[in-house]
């Protein structure tokens, strides 16, 4: 390895992003963040690193491992890079936006930066499009973010999106009701996150035969809510039934062409959801577009606001769809006039300019990547160079 | 129990080589699933097999590698001990259905000439060799006791009598390679069995199809 390659190598998780994709990768963003916008989602930009303790109060506990520390010289206090931008957005309108009118829409895009990857996202530096909604509860609420995440990608141009509807909140009320303490819960919590029903009949206790029955009815939407409503539920968590048929009626209903799944046991990465929740997938890719739900909006020590919002993983997103046609490069000689160029330029090319005079300006244009030359003060076609542009 | 079709999308099941696979292929055949015959043979170089089933595809690797494969979605189903789930403990796996084949047990085995003066409630630091670190880390962390695991691929056995450790951690069905080779099972960690793992994307983006093949080796186990 020379010193340069040594150089280059970055750090595990973190890679420069190159033409075109940089550019496709900003577009996506723009789209999604735009369509948030259209629906009264007024965007907020928060810093990239803040004090530890109010990154990471309230719900931003949750990634508290997955936060990198450094001291700020200034304060001497210790400051903590964003590994999840909802808890920023929450800090905002409890502060700063206290006194707007609720419900509180703000939608963001940023990037979040997390101490190690997961197995099937091993990157640490994830750009990242969401929308909260603060201050509303209820199930117009949770199903406005549901269909309009999945509105905004199908907009993209996202096919096949299936949402699994989960609720984090369920198993905690159904073992509440049959009297499981928490010392019995834990054991049951890992068996439930691998759905293994055989170490669920072990650990279930009282529970068991219905968690093995939630097992079973998870998948898509109206079988499970009708396996729900079959099973002899404590009252705690006849509640939480309810809930969430209420929420998968307004979904179905705003969004037909949607598929829709729910899984009342899953737990794994909805730690600090209070109510329904999600996750976006599309046929036939790994892993999740998004996730999101609801939780209390806290910030410090003083109550909080209930909140629903939602992230869209803009990295898988984008690698879903396809690049946008490359526009029309012109090679513009050097000494070609000023308002020649803008009028190109108006015209929806993109100029490159001569930095000096060349001797075949259809070579140079090729050289560039250049798909056309000005000759005669109109683009002509140049054949296009062999080796092409490096696409990433 | 009828199966609905995919559109068309083809379905990977991956199997394990080995023990398990005798075990596995009585039961798939109950449950309707059928390979190639060229499956059965251990020395066959092929790795991907046609089934009885147009869309469905087996792939025999190694015991560990299954885990992997379904993680990481490359195949949507497999089948694999729940040791080898407890030591990825991968978050995009679900096991949905003991399968109760390859049972055996996970445990912490020493030299007999060992164990006469060994209390294990005293141990605070212990080196053992295993293909398990993960789960071995963990097991003596929670009882307060540093592990230092030395991780072989097999033959483990071998390592306390040549020096390179005290204890192993293995799975132990009959107890007679333990016997045969001077060692004692002093600590169980944990049964184990082969379970049906499923990819967490594949349940989800395929719901009613990826149920009917938990359903129907549900019924196959229970009618064994």
């Amino acid at each position: 390895m020379t010193d340069l390659e040594r150089l280059a190598l970055l750090p595990a998780g973190l890679r420069d992003v190159l033409p075109p994709d940089a550019a496709h990768e900003a577009a996506v963003v723009e789209r999604l963040i735009g369509h948030l916008a259209r629906r009264g989602y007024d965007r907020v930009k928060t810093p990239l690193i803040e004090f530890e303790d109010g990154l990471l109060s309230g719900a931003g506990a949750a990634v508290t491992h997955d936060t990198f520390r450094l001291m700020d010289p200034i304060s001497q206090r210790m400051m903590g890079l964003r590994a999840d931008i909802t808890p920023q957005i929450a800090r905002v309108a409890l502060t700063r936006l206290a006194g707007a009118a609720r419900p509180l829409r703000l939608s963001y895009a940023g990037e979040v930066l997390r101490v190690k990857g997961s197995q099937l996202r091993p990157e640490r530096a994830l750009p990242q499009v969401g929308a909260e909604l603060v201050g509303a509860e209820g199930p117009s609420a949770d199903a406005e973010i549901v269909v309009m995440a999945a509105e905004a990608l199908r907009d993209a141009g996202i096919a096949g999106l299936t949402i699994d509807v989960t609720l984090p909140t369920f198993v905690p009320a159904l073992c509440a009701g049959l009297g499981l303490g928490p010392e019995e819960r834990v054991p049951l919590r890992r068996a439930l996150d691998l759905k293994d029903s055989a170490a669920v009949a072990a650990a279930g206790g009282p529970a068991a035969a219905i968690l093995a029955g939630l097992i079973r009815a998870t998948g898509p939407a109206e079988r499970t809510l009708a396996a729900l409503g079959a099973l002899a539920l404590p009252s705690e968590a006849v509640v939480e039934r309810e809930r969430l048929a209420a929420v998968v009626a307004r979904i179905r209903a705003a969004a037909p062409w949607l598929g829709l799944t729910i899984d009342p046991v899953e737990n794994r990465g909805f730690e600090y959801h209070t109510g329904v929740a999600f996750a976006i997938f599309a046929a036939g890719v790994r892993g999740e577009l998004g996730s999101g739900g609801r939780y209390i909006a806290s910030f410090g020590a003083g109550g909080g606001e209930p909140a629903t919002g939602v992230t869209l993983y803009v990295d898988t997103i984008f690698a879903l769809l396809p690049a946008p046609a490359a526009p029309r490069r012109v090679y513009v000689p050097d000494g070609t006039g000023a308002d020649q160029a803008a009028a190109l330029r108006g015209a929806g090319w993109v100029t490159v300019a001569g930095l000096g005079p060349v001797a075949d300006s259809r070579a140079e244009a090729r050289r560039l990547g250049c798909s056309h030359t000005l000759i005669d003060g109109a683009p002509a076609p140049v054949a296009p160079n062999s080796r092409g542009r490096a696409h990433g | 129990m009828e199966v609905a079709p995919a559109a068309n999308e083809p379905l990977i099941m991956a199997l394990p080589k080995g023990r398990i696979l005798g075990e596995a292929l009585p039961l798939l055949a109950r449950a309707g699933l059928v390979p190639e015959p060229a499956f059965a043979d251990e020395d066959a170089r092929q790795l991907r097999f046609a089934t009885n089933i147009a869309h469905l595809t087996l792939i025999r690797v190694r015991s560990f590698d299954v885990a992997t494969f379904v993680a990481f979605g490359a195949a949507q189903l497999g089948i694999a001990g729940n040791d080898v789930l407890m030591e990825f403990n991968y978050a995009e796996l679900y096991a949905p259905l003991d399968l109760g084949i390859g049972r055996c047990r996970l445990a912490v085995a020493e030299p007999e000439a060992m164990v006469k003066d060994d209390d294990p409630s005293r141990w605070s630091h212990v080196r053992v060799a295993t293909k398990y670190p993960e789960i071995t880390r963990r097991h003596f962390a929670a009882r307060g006791v540093q592990a230092e695991c030395v991780k072989l691929n097999g033959a483990l056995e071998l390592a306390p009598s040549l020096g390179l450790c005290g204890r192993i951690v293995d799975l132990v069905s009959s107890g007679a390679t333990l016997r045969a080779n001077g060692l004692v099972e002093v600590e169980r960690i944990a049964e184990v069995s082969s379970r049906l793992v499923v990819n967490r994307t594949a349940l989800k983006t395929r719901p009613a199809e990826i149920a009917g093949w938990i359903e129907r080796l549900r019924a196959a186990v229970d009618g064994a």
